[in-house]
């Protein structure tokens, strides 16, 4: 199904190209949208493997019962500011690309700054070296995520430009056991994001390349 | 008056004869068949390490009217041992399903109550018809973070036992194995076979959560499998059979993604497709249909040793068949 999709959207793309009425559509660009909806996908997943390495050791870090495998603690209020993956399912069918894209974004882009905080934070060398490759490879995702929505015309969510430290009003952990407790949760989040995003960029794959003609066509006036 | 009275294998059970005085002169009986009055302790009937057999009604009769005075049912049973749990979504994303069992049998009738929590909410895991001892809820709510812990009781007259599980929801995604499994010979390809199969039809929606496949293929003559995985489309084409040999084979599916492979769906058998035996006359057409036949594995060996004292017939052919493959088994296995 996957070929038959992209030999109607290059015959498209190149009978496009040759009517003579129209400036040349920038052909490449329009591949380029699916092709980078699959290295985004791609790159999700060699996240995914690289945070279970650096969970692994940084709940270790934090020692029990964080590292326990049955640990199983209840949300409290504080953890909510984390941006959450879980929805309604059938609100997530619904999802139109470009919310799609952008609920990733955002998700991200937070994600991203609180991690950064924690790399401030940690004590031993081996873990700072690895959230630092772990924070560099987000920010790529991050930005593949922002090519790709730009690459389809959509609009970058307004930036996330809390300060390192978190969201204003976001109290500081009172207590040591409670600051362990929200990079936890940070935890948790950022790998259940990662499988959500593989969802994510699944339905985008099959979705997108016809689209983007349809879209191009329309801001010409067809 | 008349009840029900379960026991632990293994008690000592005393049974009185309703409000009878202890010394009344009564008759007991076991499912009709009277009581020796060595069992009795005046009027009250004593058994003592009670076993399964001994299970059934048990009555008491005044002596000289032969009125029945009290009358029970025996069961003997064990109180539950631990209950053994499984929970699986094998159609994601809609939600999953949890069955159990008891590893060892009571011997008399369990409840068994099913208790759902997501976090902090109740959920209600609905009880199937079909088949008993299982149940499944409907997910709400996708990409948790939080786990769902299911705990099962299982209680009866002598006892309670109780398990829990407690799991996120993409560990337990395993899917159903691949359905109508199909695998047949290319004509004029003597080394290749078609497998072609369908996704599970439990799977709700391979369009959104696509799933991913293992082929394993050998030839009935070998124990070892050979591995092929597939990121999408649900058809095959192997290219490496050994022309002639029948195969078994077998396809498991998992999500692209998340969770565990599923089981391995039921075998199918095929054989290459084979040119029709001619009837050979001569040494120097062995030879030739030998080595037109033959692949890398089996080439100059095969040839040789059907070569020297070649013996006209198709006899021959099987013998060189036979040694081809022990030949291409042996440097299989040293690959």
């Amino acid at each position: 199904p996957t070929g038959d999709s992209w030999g109607i959207f290059t015959f498209l793309c190149a009978a496009l190209c040759n009517l003579p009425a129209l400036p040349a559509l920038n052909c490449s660009e329009e591949l380029g949208a699916g092709q980078s909806i699959q290295q985004t996908y791609d790159l999700t997943r060699y996240l995914e493997h690289q945070l279970r390495t650096l969970a692994g050791t940084y709940l270790n870090y934090l020692g029990p019962p964080f590292n326990e495998p049955d640990f199983n603690p209840p949300r409290l209020a504080r953890a909510e500011r984390v941006p959450s993956a879980t929805v309604d399912l059938d609100l997530w069918r619904g999802l139109t690309d470009n919310a799609r894209l952008a609920a990733n974004y955002r998700a991200y882009s937070r994600l991203l700054c609180y991690l950064r905080v924690l790399d401030g934070q940690v004590g031993t060398a081996e873990l700072r070296h690895r959230l630092a490759h772990f924070c560099a490879s987000l920010q790529g995702l991050v930005l593949s995520i922002g090519g790709v929505m730009s690459s389809l015309g959509y609009p970058l969510p307004a930036g996330p430009a809390g300060p390192p430290a978190g969201p204003p009003g976001a109290p500081a952990a009172p207590n040591d056991f409670l600051k362990k407790m929200d990079d936890f949760w940070l935890l948790k989040e950022l790998q259940t994001w990662l499988w959500r995003s593989a969802k994510d960029f699944n339905r985008l794959k099959k979705k997108v390349p016809p689209a983007v003609v349809t879209l191009r066509l329309e801001a010409r006036g067809f | 008056e008349s009840h029900t009275q379960y026991e632990r294998v293994g008690a000592d059970v005393t049974m009185k004869c309703g409000s009878m005085d202890w010394d009344a002169a009564v008759t007991w009986t076991a499912n009709g068949t009277d009581i020796d009055e060595s069992h009795l302790n005046g009027s009250y009937l004593i058994l003592k390490n009670v076993d399964l057999s001994q299970s059934g009604q048990y009555s008491c009769y005044e002596g000289s009217s032969w009125h029945l005075k009290y009358q029970t049912y025996l069961r003997v049973g064990t109180p539950p041992k631990e209950p053994v749990l499984m929970c699986r979504s094998n159609n994601y994303p809609k939600g999953f399903y949890c069955s159990w069992h008891l590893p060892t049998p009571t011997y008399i009738p369990n409840t068994f109550n099913i208790s759902v929590i997501h976090g902090t909410k109740d959920m209600v895991c609905e009880k199937d018809a079909v088949p008993k001892n299982r149940c499944h809820i409907r997910y709400l709510q996708l990409f948790s973070t939080v786990k769902y812990k299911v705990t099962l009781t299982v209680t009866n007259a002598l006892g309670k036992n109780f398990t829990t599980l407690t799991f996120d929801e993409f560990a337990i995604v395993k899917p159903d194995p691949p359905e109508s499994v199909v695998a047949k010979p290319v004509p004029n390809n003597p080394r290749r076979l078609e497998v072609s199969w369908q996704n599970p039809s439990s799977w709700p929606d391979p369009e959104s959560f696509p799933l991913k496949f293992f082929l394993r293929y050998r030839p009935l003559i070998l124990d070892q499998w050979q591995h092929v995985e597939l990121s999408d489309g649900t058809s095959h084409t192997i290219t490496d059979a050994y022309a002639g040999k029948e195969y078994i084979i077998q396809v498991a599916a998992k999500d692209n993604d998340i969770g565990t492979w599923s089981d391995w769906s039921v075998a199918v058998h095929a054989t290459p497709w084979t040119e029709e035996p001619k009837h050979l006359t001569t040494e120097a057409q062995i030879t030739e249909t030998t080595s037109a036949s033959t692949s890398s594995f089996m080439a100059p060996p095969t040839t040789k040793i059907c070569d020297k004292g070649a013996v006209v017939g198709s006899g021959a052919m099987a013998v060189c068949w036979t040694a081809g493959l022990v030949v291409a088994a042996y440097s299989v296995l040293f690959i």
